[in-house]
């Protein structure tokens, strides 16, 4: 069974697998009633530049709005970037237009925050899995359900159930099935934007762990979007924090979580509460210090 | 005397499928000027308790089928509707997880605070208006006089969750409770309004009941915590003593669980996941409610035995059979 | 560990996949959403009732003249034509073998509004469909394109709104010229098809922004596939709504014209023709006018009920998440 034509090299070339360079992308604010005229842009994602190497996961951080997601989305070409360049392994992305683009897509994929919207509640789950398959035409129908069974066996999820509609199931097993299908053409970049939010803490673990053993057991890279520290914390070697648009900070993880260079930075990670009572007192202190250095009010 | 005594509340949802166990005997107290923490997972009852407490479940299908609710001796299950409503905001306030949909869109933010102020004193509504203004800028909302006039919708989330705080505080309670305040919030406005809640509480010497999933923020602002599964509360305790010595193995899970933050070698690591899901509270299994996810079910039969919660250490309640102090190995302290 | 990527894509993970035992395996809950839907509509008991007068109703047009090579039971039974006229058998009142009576022209009644109601229902059903059909092509292309070709679509929409409805189908008619079942089937649809359109362009923006959507663009999907596989599919519900919602119109449209002489031609009746024939005779014979109306009125009510039973047994809202 084919895996796919592929676009670029297979074999690793040591370096990064994803270079981002000033990526931007603006939209324009409409006003106006018969004739809409531009006024001004929302600068969503505001010149942005990155890279993630093989095999690693660059966490992306930042508030509500920070453009993350947004920054996600135009990696994969969901949304056209308005400014910037994506290079992946040795391909332009932001060039890449009709059957080029496609096939590239099977190179990377996305893990949705929303267990509950990223299914299509009239598709068996057995189909949701199988449908990157049948869209790269990949392997017969036979071929294509014992990969279904497969897939779905790696990620935890029981392959006896593939008859079964999502809303038949909780938020940790939708998440499964949707990393399933995120797998299903074995791609090398998966951009995970707020793949535990909407999780409780003990399902919270299941997924991180399972993303964790994904990574180690296929080489899989990872953009790890999340708006909480601390998951990103156990995830990624590399850390970019993002406030409106902007990129305040990027580094390795540990430099970055013990020695915040950027005051944002800072003021993000003192805000977290840890489940320590005495450590949170001391943390409070700091925030109450960090407010007074920047003397600005809320 | 306690000023909020919950003394064995149970509320029971009724459905097709069943009685939905939602509340199965919760019992705890809120002093004056004490900050109690319920935490648990989605689905545990802990919002259930809070809407029972102030009778805004809906009734039919819900129902409070035993136990009593004790607010300065006055037992508020067994008010009629209209001195419940006389209860809420003046003696008992609520303010709720997502400050987008608990503010009426269509009204000022001007006129819901006056609305509540009104409702329970006779004052003017000149009179009720200055003292809005004075509430807006006691929970740090600038320009507060202008703002009076505007919509929900022209404020930012932090500052909706001040405004409801504000309604909330506006009569006076002696008693806050705050569900999921912070979680539709972004971490540093989860922040401010922990730390302004935390003023507020001081200065007016209010009890606050917080109920949250996150551990974190229970250790930012609870004396005391609860600790909820499946409709029960499985463990209770000073706050300190929680974290120090986590005795139910649920929240030795739930502890274990949690990514840190701080500490070496996250990255490498792997999280102490709970295998498993919470019970479906129709079919609750007969004897413990944590045992088909618990590490020691197998030591002996303690799963068919439904327990009860007890004093397992001084002012530390567990229900369990296997509390961590009674398995023999050193207790290390949470923090790293 | 370096891992060769090729050997990625054969699915051996170098450890074992965690035991089932330790993850959810079995569904939390197993239901199918037609059947739980189909519970919820039997909760309400004026939807459940009214499915059940519509049903009567549809039988007794159906099988008391018969359609098709059908025989009807009680034009074998008896041996009537609804559309011989008969002057002996004139103004007969109520009897078994004609439980409405005859009409000025001997014909029996009780066949009579059956054979008009198989016009006047088959002519709202067949227009129905027909409106659904360009409705939701209309209404997908525009919702699922967006931007200014939306806009226009909109706009020329909303023009077309401002046309009054029944006037429209008069209009409609008079330029095709001959009326007859299917003439007054494209007359309506054409003065009728911009709130399906309206509907389908509403849920497919709506249903356009959930993350399974998104989803399918990931992997590659071509547009048309997009359509088809996730975003119709997810229309059923509002579509079967709007079914019931346009057919006690068409009806009544129907029922209208021909009232007012522009619709089906004597002798072949519809409810409308039927009353308009009763009109002159009310004063001494009410019953002949008042029975093609009840049916009328009946129809469209049971319509509208179901509509609202359907509504509400597949409102997303109370669907389990």
């Amino acid at each position: 069974m084919t895996e796919g034509s592929a676009l670029v090299p297979t074999a690793s070339t040591g370096g990064p697998l994803l270079t981002v360079t000033d990526l931007e992308k603006h939209f324009p604010v409409r006003q106006g009633i018969l004739w809409e005229r531009t006024v001004g842009y929302v600068k969503a994602v505001d010149g942005v530049s990155f890279s993630i190497p093989e095999g690693k996961t660059l966490g992306l951080v930042g508030e509500s709005g920070s453009g993350k997601s947004t920054t996600g989305y135009c990696i994969l070409q969901l949304l056209k970037p308005t400014g910037g360049t994506i290079r992946f392994q040795d391909t332009e992305l932001t060039t890449l237009k009709g059957e080029d683009l496609r096939r590239a897509r099977q190179h990377m994929q996305i893990v949705f925050q929303d267990p509950y919207s990223s299914l299509d509640p009239r598709m068996t789950v057995g189909s949701i899995v199988a449908e990157p398959l049948e869209v790269h035409r990949i392997g017969t129908r036979k071929g294509r359900t014992e990969r279904v069974r497969r897939l779905l066996e790696v990620v935890g999820f029981n392959p006896n159930f593939t008859n079964r509609y999502p809303h038949e199931f909780s938020g940790g097993q939708r998440q499964r099935i949707g990393i399933a299908r995120a797998l299903a053409l074995s791609p090398k970049l998966i951009v995970c934007d707020e793949p535990v939010s909407a999780l409780d803490v003990s399902i919270q673990a299941q997924i991180l762990n399972l993303l964790k053993d994904l990574q180690r057991d296929f080489g899989l890279t990872y953009l790890f979007i999340s708006h909480d520290l601390a998951v990103v914390r156990t995830m990624a070697d590399e850390i970019a924090v993002m406030n409106q648009g902007k990129l305040v900070e990027v580094g390795a993880a540990e430099e970055v979580y013990l020695h915040p260079k950027d005051e944002y930075t800072r003021a993000l990670f003192t805000a977290v509460p840890v489940p320590d009572p005495r450590r949170q007192r001391e943390r409070k202190a700091e925030r109450a210090r960090l407010r007074l250095d920047r003397a600005t009010g809320m | 005397m306690a000023l909020l005594d919950v003394q064995n509340l149970k509320t029971y949802f009724y459905t097709r499928e069943g009685a939905v166990q939602a509340v199965d005997g919760v019992s705890f107290s809120v002093e004056v000027g004490r900050t109690l923490g319920i935490v648990g997972e989605s689905g545990c009852g802990k919002s259930v308790t809070a809407l029972s407490i102030m009778g805004l479940i809906p009734r039919p299908p819900a129902k409070i089928v035993d136990g009593a609710v004790l607010f300065d001796g006055r037992d508020l299950t067994k008010l009629s509707e209209h001195e419940l409503e006389d209860v809420r905001g003046k003696e008992i306030a609520m303010i709720f997880q997502d400050p987008m949909t608990s503010l009426n869109p269509t009204f000022k933010i001007g006129t819901q605070i006056t609305e509540t102020l009104r409702r329970h004193f006779d004052i003017s509504k000149a009179a009720a208006r200055l003292r809005a203004v004075e509430l807006l800028e006691e929970v740090g909302i600038p320009d507060a006089a202008a703002r009076l006039d505007d919509y929900p919708h022209q404020f930012s989330g932090g500052m909706r969750q001040r405004v409801m705080i504000a309604i909330a505080l506006s009569c006076q309670p002696r008693l806050l409770i705050a569900d999921e305040p912070t979680t539709a919030l972004d971490v540093t406005i989860q922040a401010q309004i922990l730390d302004l809640l935390e003023r507020l509480r001081v200065e007016r010497q209010m009890a606050l009941l917080i109920i949250t999933h996150d551990m974190g923020v229970i250790a930012e602002v609870a004396d005391e915590v609860a600790v909820m599964y499946a409709g029960q509360f499985v463990e209770r305790a000073p706050a300190l003593e929680l974290f120090d010595n986590p005795e139910h193995p649920y929240t030795e899970a739930l502890l274990g669980a949690l990514p840190q933050l701080e500490g070496s070698g996250i990255r490498e690591g792997r999280l102490t996941a709970i295998p498993g899901r919470p019970p479906d509270l129709v079919d609750l299994p007969e004897g413990c409610r944590f045992a088909p996810r618990c590490p020691y079910d197998g030591l002996d039969s303690c799963a068919s035995r439904p327990q009860e919660l007890r004093e397992v250490r001084p002012g530390h309640l567990v229900r369990s059979a296997h509390p961590a102090s009674a398995r023999g190995h050193a207790r290390e302290p949470v923090a790293t | 560990m370096a891992v060769n990527p090729r050997q990625a894509t054969t699915l051996q993970p170098q450890t074992a996949a965690p035991p089932l035992a330790e993850t959810a395996g079995a569904p939390i809950r197993q239901s199918s959403l037609w059947r739980d839907a189909y519970r919820r509509y039997l909760r309400n008991k004026g939807a459940v009732a009214s499915a059940v007068v519509f049903l009567i109703i549809v039988l007794y047009c159906l099988f008391i003249p018969g359609f098709w090579f059908i025989p009807g039971i009680w034009t074998t039974l008896f041996d009537i034509d609804p559309n011989q006229v008969n002057f002996a058998e004139a103004r007969l009142p109520p009897s078994f073998e004609h439980p409405f009576g005859t009409d000025q022209f001997g014909r029996d009644l009780f066949t009579r509004v059956a054979k008009g109601g198989q016009v006047s229902i088959g002519i709202g059903f067949a227009a129905t469909i027909a409106i659904l059909l360009i409705g939701v092509t209309y209404g997908s292309i525009s919702g699922f394109v967006g931007g200014t070709l939306d806009n226009a679509m909109m706009r020329f929409l909303d023009a077309l709104y401002g046309l009054p409805y029944l006037p429209f189908a008069i209009l409609a008619l008079a330029i095709i010229g001959t009326v007859n079942f299917w003439t007054m089937v494209l007359a309506l649809t054409i003065a009728s098809w911009f709130t399906a359109a309206r509907i389908v362009r509403g849920q497919v923006i709506s249903l356009k922004e959930n993350d399974y959507v998104r989803a399918a663009h990931a992997v590659g999907a071509r547009w048309h596939r997009v359509l088809t596989r996730h975003l119709l599919p997810n229309t059923l519900g509002v579509l079967i709504i709007a079914t019931f919602l346009e057919l006690p119109a068409v009806v009544l449209g129907e029922a209208f014209l021909s009232f007012i002489g522009l619709g089906i031609n004597p002798p072949d009746p519809s409810w409308g023709s039927l009353a308009s024939e009763a009109r002159q005779g009310y004063r001494t014979h009410p019953l002949d006018l008042w029975i093609p109306c009840l049916f009328i009125a009946a129809l469209v009510l049971c319509a509208n009920f179901i509509a609202d039973g359907l509504r509400d047994a597949l409102d997303p809202r109370t669907r389990e998440t």
